[in-house]
């Protein structure tokens, strides 16, 4: 199920809902969901929305948008989850020339970095940074402002 | 875990943590760290048993090489 839902956000840019993977994995709707429920166990970096079984972040991509605006081939139809994992979505590309738009926090303007198969291509403007804002580790709390 | 035009930029928004001032990273090695080995897997079929599990220990070894050794970069303990 993982790869399905991998392999559903590069091409769609959307994750599916589980009884759409249930059905493709010829399971019930209620193994689709509790299937589910164990990969977003396994793979705790992603999460779904609070109080629902919709996916919001399956990293690097969000099914939720956010500011990190992904686009392949001058197509806009990803979102990445965070401005870090942005420089990672490169990875599910191969060959192709990924771009980041975001809005800088502070002040809206463009930020734009180009990746080619791991390797930054472009950046505008040229000081262009991350910057984590709280600290990794079990104490950082709620990820703020990812 | 923003992307700023410039560190003056990230300083002057509106939720910068005073306690983040060492959670700057320049964008070369921003994608060093999330292009690691286990990255380039994320399409394969065994990423989630093969792979993922491999992530803490080169994260940790990517950071320990520029230099972010720091509970903040490495991971802080839970609070008591």
């Amino acid at each position: 199920m993982f790869q399905r839902i991998m392999r559903a956000l590069v091409e769609t840019g959307r994750a599916p809902h589980y009884a759409e993977l249930a059905r493709s994995m010829h399971l019930t709707v209620p193994q689709g969901r509790q299937l589910l429920l164990d990969v977003m166990q396994a793979y705790p970096i992603g999460w779904l929305h609070p109080e629902t079984d919709y996916i919001a972040s399956f990293p690097p991509l969000n099914n939720l948008p956010t500011q990190y605006r992904v686009s392949v081939r001058g197509e806009q139809k990803w979102f990445a989850q965070c401005g870090f994992e942005a420089t990672s979505v490169t990875w599910l590309f191969p060959g192709e020339t990924v771009r980041v738009d975001a809005p800088c926090l502070d002040c809206g303007d463009s930020v734009t970095v180009e990746m080619r198969d791991g390797r930054i291509t472009w950046v505008d403007p040229p000081g262009v940074l991350g910057h984590l804002n709280y600290g990794f580790g079990a104490s950082r709390g709620k990820n703020h402002f990812l | 875990m923003n992307l700023f035009r410039s560190e003056e930029h990230a300083r002057r928004w509106a939720q910068f943590n005073p306690a983040s001032e060492e959670g700057f990273i320049a964008l070369p090695e921003l994608a060093a760290f999330f292009g690691t080995e286990t990255r380039r897997h994320m399409l394969d079929a065994d990423y989630l048993s093969a792979w993922y599990p491999k992530r803490a220990a080169e994260r940790r070894a990517v950071l320990e090489r520029l230099g972010k050794t720091s509970p903040f970069w490495l991971g802080t303990p839970a609070p008591a």
